[in-house]
C-alpha cells in the first residue's frame, strides 16, 4: 500500500493496521545469506569500528559475568548469544579475514587457516541480533567493555555486507526509512491521536503545532506513542498535565519524525545520520528552551547520539523530570492519595544508557499514598523486558519469555501497579502481563501523576487486548 | 671462553639468551600484529577529551585493586587479585635480577647486595611470597574451572593454556628453589625462602636429594620463554589490555 492511499484511510483502518503491521508480528526467520553458504563471506568493513573497539575484543577476560545476566542467554542458553561468545566470535572471524594468520595470508595457509564462509556470517548475524541491547553486559563486565557501542558498530559491518539485519527485522529498517516512523504508519496520521483524544474529551485542546506558534517547550511525543492505540495514553497524560501546569508547549504533529534509534540500533547508520541531521535542523530552527520526551529510546537517542552529529541549542529532558521541575516550581500540586502497591520498572536507555535512576524514584515519592517497593533487580541491573535492540521484532517468542520473567520480578514484590517510563517498555510489558494474565496493572507513570493532581487519567483497559 | 652473567645463583649463559631473544622477538611480532589489526579501526575511539583525574581514579580503585570483581564476588576477586599481583610481583622480580645484571657493575653495591648481600634474601622472601600468592589464585582458578564448573564459565584452549602455563612456571619456580636449597652452601640463608625450603625437605624425605638444579632452571626458563611468546595471543594479553579499555571507560563516562 503505497504512503498516498495509506493517508487516505480512515482512523480506524490506521489503526487496525497498525495492530496487524506491528514489528513484533512475524516469528523470526534463519537471517539471509549473501551468496553461497558455503563459499567465502565478504570481508567485514572493520573501518568502521574504532581502534578501541577492536581492543576491547581483546579486552575481554571470558570471565563470563555477561552470561549470568544476559536476558537473550537467560532464555536460549548458548553460549554464542552472550556477550562473550559474540566477541569471541567476532574477533575470530576478523583475525581470520584479516590477521598475520588470515586465510589468505602465507602463514594462514601454511597453518591451514579455512576461510570465514557466508553461512558462519549468516550465523553470527543471528547470534548478534539476538539482543535487545540493554546494556547490563556493560554494567556487569569487570573490564567495562562499551558493549552496546560495539554490538551496534558490528551491526553496521553486518548491514554493509548483506548480512544484516534479520528479515523481520528489515521490516522495521524499511518502514522507518519510507515513512519516518517504524511503524509503517502515513506521516499524515502521526498527530492523530491529539484529534481522536479531543473528540473523545480526553484533552482539552489538540496540543498546537509548534512550527507555526513558537513555545519554549516542544513535546516530541515518539512513534510509539504516536500511533500505538495501546499506548495513547501516554501522550494524552503528559498533555493534560502540561496543560494544567500551563506549559508554554506545542508538537511537531505531522512533521515530527522518528528519532531514528531503531535504524542505530538495527546498523543501519546512514540512514540514522540522515534523520538525525534532518531533526537536529528541525529542532534547532524551532527556537526551543527544552525537548521534552516521554521515551527512554527517543531521550537517549536525542541526548546522547545525536549531540555526536550536531550541536542541540536546547536541552532535552524525559517528561518525568520535567515534571519534577514543575512540581518543585510550584505549579504543579500532587495532592490526591493514590492508594496503591506500586513497583518501578527502569527503562534500559533511561536508566543504563542516560543514568536516570534516581528522578522517577524522586517522583514516586511525591505523590501521596503510594507504597513504593523496589524489585530485586533494579536500578543499574533492572532487567530487561526484552523490547529494545530489534529483539522484539526479531525475536518475538524470545521478548514475550523475557518480558514474563520481568513481570514475575513485579508480581514478588506484591506489588498492584508495575510502572515505567518508556511506551517501548509499556508495550514490552504488557506482552508479559497478558501472556501469563498477571493480577497487575501496567502503568506509565504519567497516569499516576494525573491521578494525584486529580484529573482523569487516561489509562489503558488490558481486557480490550486481543490482538497479541 | 664463554661469556656469561651472574643471575640470583646461576649463571646465564648464550643459549638462555638465545631463547629469551626468541621468545621476546615471538611476543614482539604477536603485539606488532595485533596493534597492525586495531590500526584498521577507524571511528573515533573517544567521544570525550581524556579525563586524567577519572583515568587515575580508575586504575587505582578498578585495575590495581580490581574494586569491579570485588562487588561481583570475593572468591572471585581474591582468585584474581593474588594471581595479578603474584605475577606483577614476579615479573617485577625478575625485571629486577635482569636489570642489575645487566645495567650495573659487578662490583657495585646493586650486584654485592642482591647477589650475595642482603638485597639477595629479600628476593628470596620476595619471590617465595609472591609466587605463593599467585599459586593460590591459579588453585582457586582452577577449581573453579575444572572441579566446581562454576556455570558462567566456558572453558576454551586459551582458557587451559594460560592456567596451564601459568601454573607450571609457579611450580617449577619452586622446584628450582627446593633443588638450590639442596646445596649446603645455602644453609644458613635457607629459611628466608621459607616455601622453598619446606619443598625442599619434603622432597629429601622422600627420597629425592640429587636432581640437577640448573636443569630445572632451563625447565622453568623454557616454560616461561612459552608463556611469554605466547603473551599477545594468549589469555594472559588481557592483563596488558584490559587496563586500557578499564580507565578509558572511566574517563568516557566521567
Amino acid at each position: 500500500m503505497d504512503n498516498e492511499n495509506k493517508d487516505t484511510m480512515n482512523e480506524t483502518e490506521v489503526r487496525q493496521e497498525s495492530a496487524a503491521s506491528a514489528p513484533e508480528a512475524a516469528p523470526a526467520p534463519a537471517a539471509q545469506s549473501a551468496g553461497s553458504a558455503q563459499g567465502p563471506a565478504p570481508k567485514l568493513p572493520i573501518e568502521k569500528l574504532s581502534a578501541r573497539q577492536l581492543l576491547e575484543l581483546d579486552a575481554c577476560t571470558r570471565c563470563g559475568e555477561c552470561s549470568n545476566w544476559c536476558p537473550a542467554y537467560d532464555q536460549d542458553g548458548r553460549e554464542p548469544l552472550t556477550p562473550r561468545g559474540r566477541a569471541t566470535q567476532f574477533r575470530d572471524i576478523i583475525r581470520r579475514q584479516y590477521g598475520a594468520f588470515s586465510a589468505e595470508s602465507f602463514l594462514g595457509r601454511l597453518l591451514g587457516k579455512k576461510q570465514v564462509t557466508s553461512q558462519e556470517l549468516s550465523d553470527f548475524a543471528k547470534d548478534l541480533y539476538a539482543c535487545s541491547t540493554c546494556m547490563q553486559c556493560h554494567f556487569v563486565c569487570p573490564v567495562a567493555i562499551d558493549t552496546v557501542e560495539l554490538w551496534e558498530r558490528i551491526r553496521e559491518c553486518i548491514v554493509d555486507t548483506g548480512f544484516g539485519p534479520l528479515p523481520t527485522q528489515q521490516d522495521l529498517v524499511l518502514k522507518t526509512k519510507n515513512y519516518d516512523n517504524p511503524w509503517g504508519q502515513p506521516r499524515s496520521s502521526r498527530a492523530r491521536w491529539g484529534k481522536v483524544a479531543k473528540k473523545k474529551k480526553r484533552i482539552n485542546e489538540v496540543p498546537k503545532d509548534i512550527s507555526k506558534d513558537k513555545a519554549e517547550v516542544l513535546y516530541f511525543v515518539g512513534c510509539t506513542a504516536s500511533y500505538d492505540t495501546n499506548v495513547e495514553e501516554v501522550g494524552i497524560n503528559t498533555v493534560n498535565i502540561f496543560e494544567e501546569a500551563g506549559v508554554d508547549y506545542g508538537i511537531l504533529g505531522n512533521k515530527e519524525k522518528c528519532c531514528g534509534s531503531v535504524l542505530l540500533r538495527m546498523g543501519d547508520a546512514a540512514s540514522f545520520k540522515r534523520i538525525c541531521t534532518e531533526n537536529i535542523e528541525q529542532f534547532n530552527a524551532l527556537g526551543i528552551k527544552t525537548l521534552v520526551t516521554s521515551c527512554a529510546g527517543c531521550l537517549k537517542t536525542i541526548k546522547e547520539d545525536y549531540a555526536r552529529h550536531g550541536k542541540l541549542n536546547f536541552e532535552i529532558k524525559h517528561t518525568l523530570e520535567y515534571v519534577i521541575d514543575l512540581i518543585k516550581a510550584g505549579r504543579l500540586k500532587l495532592t490526591q492519595p493514590l492508594n496503591m502497591k506500586v513497583t518501578y520498572h527502569d527503562p534500559c536507555h533511561l536508566g543504563r544508557h542516560a543514568g536516570i535512576f534516581d528522578a522517577p524514584r524522586e517522583l514516586l515519592a511525591l505523590i501521596p499514598g503510594i507504597e513504593f517497593v523496589e524489585m530485586e533487580r533494579n536500578r543499574e541491573n533492572s532487567r530487561c523486558c526484552g523490547a529494545g535492540g530489534g529483539l522484539k521484532s526479531g525475536y518475538p517468542d524470545m521478548q514475550n519469555q523475557i518480558s514474563q520473567k520481568r513481570v514475575a520480578d513485579a508480581l514478588a514484590t506484591g506489588a498492584t501497579e508495575l510502572v515505567s517510563a518508556c511506551p517501548f517498555c509499556y508495550q514490552g510489558l504488557q506482552i508479559g502481563i497478558q501472556a501469563m494474565d498477571a493480577p497487575i496493572k501496567m502503568r506509565d507513570i504519567t497516569e499516576l501523576v494525573c491521578m494525584a493532581m486529580g484529573l482523569a487519567p487516561a489509562t489503558h483497559d488490558d481486557t480490550q487486548d486481543t490482538d497479541e | 671462553m664463554e661469556e656469561t652473567r651472574m643471575y640470583l645463583y646461576f649463571e646465564a649463559t648464550a643459549a638462555l639468551y638465545t631463547a629469551t631473544v626468541i621468545a621476546v622477538l615471538l611476543c614482539f611480532a604477536g603485539i606488532f600484529t595485533t596493534l597492525a589489526l586495531w590500526r584498521k579501526g577507524k571511528a573515533k575511539s573517544l567521544h570525550h577529551k581524556l579525563n586524567s583525574a577519572a583515568v587515575a581514579r580508575s586504575f587505582i580503585t578498578d585495575v590495581v585493586f580490581q574494586a569491579q570483581i570485588l562487588k561481583i564476588s570475593f572468591v572471585r576477586w581474591l582468585m584474581h587479585f593474588c594471581i595479578f599481583i603474584g605475577f606483577m610481583g614476579l615479573l617485577a622480580q625478575t625485571s629486577l635480577m635482569a636489570f642489575i645484571s645487566h645495567f650495573t657493575s659487578p662490583g657495585s653495591f646493586l650486584a654485592q647486595s642482591f647477589f650475595h648481600g642482603g638485597g639477595a634474601r629479600v628476593l628470596d622472601v620476595w619471590g617465595d611470597v609472591f609466587g605463593l600468592t599467585m599459586l593460590f589464585g591459579l588453585a582457586i582458578a582452577i577449581i573453579r574451572r575444572y572441579v566446581v564448573k562454576a556455570k558462567q564459565l566456558e572453558t576454551i584452549t586459551k582458557d587451559t593454556t594460560s592456567l596451564v602455563l601459568l601454573t607450571a612456571i609457579g611450580l617449577t619456580g619452586f622446584l628450582c628453589e627446593a633443588f638450590r636449597l639442596m646445596d649446603p652452601q645455602y644453609a644458613d640463608v635457607a629459611w628466608y625462602s621459607f616455601a622453598g625450603m619446606a619443598l625442599s625437605q619434603l622432597l629429601q624425605s622422600a627420597g629425592i636429594t640429587s636432581a640437577n638444579y640448573i636443569v630445572w632452571v632451563w625447565v622453568h626458563a623454557v616454560i616461561s620463554f612459552i608463556f611469554i611468546a605466547l603473551i599477545p595471543s594468549s589469555k594472559a594479553w588481557h592483563i596488558f589490555v584490559s587496563p586500557i579499555e578499564i580507565v578509558l571507560d572511566a574517563s568516557e563516562r566521567a
